[in-house]
């Protein structure tokens, strides 16, 4: 605060910059491909630098010093480092300015690692020039940047968890305990997720349900917490220390008074299978989802309730129940909660392997999965407990087991779902630990044991005698008279094909994420993984935060995973959201817009593209104006004012400009001038760099928040200063980060590409792309091909092109 | 007579995907009745031993060209593709089963895979009508314009 301030002060004039540049080797990741000793000395001469120089780390401790005793003795009013994204280290750097005295919004980054070094790897001139080129760039952009004071706004002490499964019930449990009130929604009756349905659990072979019940119960009678069961969240807004969230509570006809007596059960004729018992047996329509449910209350199932038509109206369970607990006339209520934080704990479905029909799954009633097998073997299961076969209720004397079944397949889902290799190894040493003189067959792949505690399980199983086979089975015959099965395949280690004859074979599904979690991905603003599950914000150093300020990850939401390994992310989730708290207060980023009244014409388009509504004003007040608060600073306004009256704090317009002109000063006929959006491409493009995916050195990225900030002026721009091809790229339609601003995106490209049509222009040299920040390769492969293009165009049909859009824009401003 | 570029008719690093499972082979009709090479196999010598080496080998000529494997494979290799480009680069360098090519040799020649002058005797025995002849001619430009007289002789 203290420093901002002095600097405000002091705002420095244009003309007596003193820029500090600091080129990072970042070892051999930057140093082993760009020359960075000549890019700090190609620096030091550019404009309003005073000092420049190249460091082996400069994000370490010495690194570090050395900018702040810079900052203090050369005085330096700026500060550009040149290393890895601003993604990473942005925070870093920021709060060494600080400390140093210097405003942290006066410092810039130069991505010459994930955006230069490491996709340009076998190019060393190509990329010590373009490291070059994106340093000028940030130079100039540094030179136009002011200080800022960053609004702090109180944090809710309350938090929300969507999930009530091992971690969401782990992390509610965290942060109550703490001391903060919690609101945990679960989709379900219960509370539990899967951990509730599993018999044993490996590697320890504890008893599942005995383990979580405690912890259930705790969450049912903690003071701190407020349990909402049959709810799910229908509307998230706000941000980070302030969200504002609507859950729709579906009813549960029975009141709270019931005592879970049971006696309604008998008296109700509606039968449907039940969920719990992975459908292998039926329940009522009024019914308790299990013995150990939290709350340890019935509810009736409408959908097969005999009042659900109203055809035929039936109060048996009415009549039944001694304290009149059952209540027709509830209904599904909305709720809305403010909270400061949220864990999303949604976990994990299983693999429906109907659609492999080689295995007969669903045709052949002796091939089960194992999400069914541990409901067969648990004692509260429909079986008792019994192994039996589905066909005749026998022992099964010869049991396989079939792995990956709907993993690590191009035709279900390509990765390795985590659990299954332990789950079938603890599923079969429970076969012999019943009935040892039952064979056991693992027909399996490989067999991933990584885990404490996990080799010792697998040679216990070996030992035990069960036998494993190399090979997974291609089909599986059924004998219809005896109901046995036949396993065709092959031992790959003998070289020889296999027929097994099985009386029971069980399919070790893998695990994906929740049907409808796209649905909440949107709510919340998160990035889901190509496949499917909810991205963590860095895979190493911030596991359990999102993009999303104020949002955590916790269990097999995130990507398939243990128990311990949910109940410690979940820890961790929790253990995030009690530092936010504890702290009371978040400071927001100075990036929001700004309206000048004198400028404005009160005509209002900005406030029609606002996705927030924080634009207010009209005819009557003479002008609009942003509502600070409420502004998210994607900037999607700022292109809609033709009278140039909104900018935007951090992204102002001369900022971005400056960094247009300088990557297009030399060569620009070769080069492809990209704008990236924060949350999406930016990021997409930082994951080509850590996955080292190469494509041509020709680009040049230019970083907004969001791509509803790209100006058409930018475009116009970039082609009168004869830019071979524009790129402008953000989040997937449904996923933008700010509430849909980049639809205004596409229709501002729509509209410059019709522009380029009528004027004759070749309008693939704009491009819009869509990139998710998990699709590092789709955004080289957009760079290949737009590089592809480039390499095709001749000088005179690029002059050609800018003269067309130079003539207009001159015929306009004259009409004007 | 030159000999076929294999990589060139089939992408060499969808063999790279191959994990081994033998889903392929567990499901492979020809597998299960004759002594086949097998597509499981067939990748890893491909990608152990050189696939010059496999094409060598007479047992790829034992597959039925069903597609199964290919239907099964997780990794959706296009195995059928595969075994059809490596028989192909056998064939270029005469490495074709004698039956085959007496088999193919006698299509273009009569326009029927096999001697049929006992199978009339058969017919006629039975009261059957004689074959209808064949447009011979036509079979063979059929076959010319498949190109397979850039692989073998006939
Ligand atoms: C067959 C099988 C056997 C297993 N065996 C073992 C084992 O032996 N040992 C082991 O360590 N791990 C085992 N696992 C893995 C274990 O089940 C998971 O690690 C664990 O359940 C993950 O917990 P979670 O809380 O993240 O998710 P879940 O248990 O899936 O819980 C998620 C909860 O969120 C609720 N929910 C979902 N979407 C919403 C929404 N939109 N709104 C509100 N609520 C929602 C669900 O109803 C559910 O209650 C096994 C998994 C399977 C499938
Ligand atoms: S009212 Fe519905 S839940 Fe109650 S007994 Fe009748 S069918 Fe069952
Ligand atoms: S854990 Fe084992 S069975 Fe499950 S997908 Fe991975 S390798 Fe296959
Ligand atoms: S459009 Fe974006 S930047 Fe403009 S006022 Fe709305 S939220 Fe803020
Ligand atoms: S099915 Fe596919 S992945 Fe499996 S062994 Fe055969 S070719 Fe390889």
């Amino acid at each position: 605060m203290e420093d901002t301030q002095t600097v405000e002060g002091t705002q420095p004039l244009r003309n007596d910059l003193r820029i500090g540049v600091y080129v990072c080797h970042c070892g051999k990741n930057i140093g082993g491909t760009v020359r960075c000793a000549e890019v700090a000395e190609y620096a030091r001469n550019l404009p309003g630098v005073i000092l420049s120089q190249d460091s082996l780390y400069t994000c370490s401790e010495p690194g570090q010093d050395q900018i702040k005793s810079d900052i203090r003795q050369h005085k330096l009013n700026r500060v550009v480092v040149a290393s890895c994204t601003p993604r990473l280290h942005e925070p870093t750097f920021r709060a060494a300015c600080q400390s140093a005295g210097l405003n942290p919004y006066l410092l810039e980054m130069a991505n010459i690692r994930e955006h230069c070094s490491w996709v340009h790897l076998h190019n060393k001139d190509a990329a010590t020039e373009k490291a070059k080129e994106l340093v000028a760039m940030a130079v100039s952009r540094a030179a136009n940047l002011s200080p800022q004071l960053e609004l702090t706004v109180p944090v809710i002490r309350k938090a929300l968890v969507i999930g009530g499964g091992v971690a969401g019930i782990q992390a509610a449990l965290d942060m109550a305990d703490a001391g903060y009130k919690v609101y945990l929604v679960e989709r379900s009756g219960s509370i539990g997720g899967r951990m509730a349905q599993i018999d044993k659990t490996f590697p320890t072979m504890d008893c599942s349900i005995c383990i979580l019940a405690p912890k259930m119960s705790e969450v049912g009678r903690h003071p701190n917490i407020e349990l909402l069961t049959l709810s799910e969240v229908a509307e998230v807004s706000g941000h980070i220390g302030n969200f504002k969230v609507r859950v729709k509570k579906r009813a549960r006809y029975v009141t709270n008074e019931c005592t879970a007596c049971g006696d309604c059960i008998e008296a109700c004729p509606q039968l449907s299978p039940d969920e719990f018992e992975a459908g292998l047996c039926i329940r009522r329509a009024i019914y308790i989802p299990f013995p150990q449910a939290v709350p340890s209350k019935f509810m009736i199932d409408m959908d097969h309730c005999l009042n659900n038509q109203g055809i035929v109206a039936c109060d048996r369970c009415y009549q039944a129940c001694e304290h009149k607990c059952i209540d027709f006339a509830d209904s599904d209520r909305m709720l809305d909660l403010e909270v400061g934080a949220i864990v999303v704990a949604t976990g994990v479905d299983v693999y429906d392997p109907t659609p492999l029909t080689e295995l007969g799954y669903g045709k052949f009633p002796n091939v089960i999965t194992t999400l069914e097998f541990e409901r067969l073997i648990n004692a509260g299961g429909p079986s008792g407990g019994e192994l039996i076969r589905p066909s005749d209720r026998r022992r099964p004397q010869k049991v396989a087991f079939l792995q990956c079944i709907g993993s690590r397949s191009k035709r279900s889902n390509p990765y390795c779902s985590n659990v299954c290799c332990m789950n079938t190894i603890k599923d079969a040493l429970l076969i012999k630990e019943h009935w040892p003189e039952t064979e056991i067959y693992v027909f399996y792949i490989d067999i991933r044991a990584f885990g404490k505690g996990f080799e010792d399980l697998f040679m216990r199983a070996r030992r035990e005698g069960v036998v494993f086979i190399r090979g997974v089975p291609g089909e599986i015959i059924e004998d219809i008279r005896t109901d046995d099965l036949t396993l065709l395949g092959e031992n790959t280690l003998l070289g020889r094909h296999y027929k097994y004859q099985m009386d029971m074979v069980i399919l070790s599904v893998g695990i994906r994420p929740r049907a409808g979690a796209e649905a909440l991905q949107r709510m919340l603003n998160l990035s889901a993984d190509t496949d499917g599950f909810y991205m963590e914000a860095h895979p190493k150093l911030r596991p359990v935060d999102t993009t999303t300020g104020g949002v955590f990850l916790a269990g097999a939401a995130e990507g398939p995973k243990d128990i311990k390994d949910s109940v410690t992310q979940a820890s961790a989730a929790a253990s995030r959201v009690n530092i936010l708290m504890s702290r009371g207060q978040v400071s927001i980023p100075a990036i929001t817009a700004k309206i000048d009244p004198d400028k404005c014409t009160a005509c209002g388009l900005c406030a029609r593209v606002c996705p927030y509504h924080a634009i207010e004003g009209g005819k009557d007040l003479g002008y609009f104006r942003v509502i600070e608060a409420a502004c998210q600073g994607c900037g999607a306004c700022v292109p809609e004012c033709r009278f140039g009256a909104i900018d935007q704090t951090h992204f102002k317009e001369e900022q971005l400009t400056s960094q247009i002109d300088r990557a297009l000063e030399r060569d620009p006929q070769n080069k492809i001038l990209a704008f990236a959006c924060n949350w999406c491409s930016y990021a997409g493009a930082d994951f080509a760099g850590v996955s080292r995916i190469q494509y041509p050195p020709s680009v040049r990225i230019i970083r907004t928040m969001c791509s509803g900030r790209v100006s058409p002026r930018w475009i116009e721009k970039a082609f009168l200063k004869e830019a071979a091809a524009v790129l402008v790229s953000g989040c997937h339609p449904a996923d933008c980060h700010y509430n849909n601003a980049n639809r205004q995106t596409a229709a501002r490209v729509e509209r410059f590409w019709k522009k380029m049509e009528r004027l004759g222009m070749n309008k693939d040299r704009l491009r819009l792309a869509w990139v998710s920040a998990a699709e590092g390769a789709q955004f080289a492969k957009v760079i290949k091909e737009m590089d592809g293009l480039v390499k095709g165009l001749s000088l005179e049909e690029i002059r050609r092109d800018a003269e067309l859009l130079r003539q207009s824009l001159e015929k306009k401003s004259k009409e004007s | 007579m030159t000999t076929l570029r294999l990589w060139q008719h089939f992408n060499r690093e969808d063999l790279y995907e191959c994990y081994q499972c033998a889903r392929c082979t567990g499901s492979c009709p020809a597998m299960e009745v004759a002594p086949a090479i097998g597509p499981r196999e067939t990748i890893l010598r491909c990608l152990n031993v050189g696939h010059q080496q496999v094409a060598e080998d007479e047992r790829l000529w034992l597959c039925c060209t069903c597609h199964v494997c290919e239907d099964r494979c997780p990794q959706q290799i296009p195995i059928g593709d595969l075994l059809v480009a490596l028989r192909n680069s056998a064939a270029r360098r005469g490495n074709i089963p004698g039956r085959l090519g007496m088999a193919i040799e006698l299509l273009a020649k009569t326009g029927r895979s096999m001697i049929v002058h006992q199978l009339d005797e058969m017919r006629a025995h039975h009261g059957l009508e004689p074959l209808q002849p064949v447009a011979a001619d036509e079979i063979r430009e059929i076959l010319r314009k498949t190109g397979l007289k850039e692989v073998i002789e006939f």
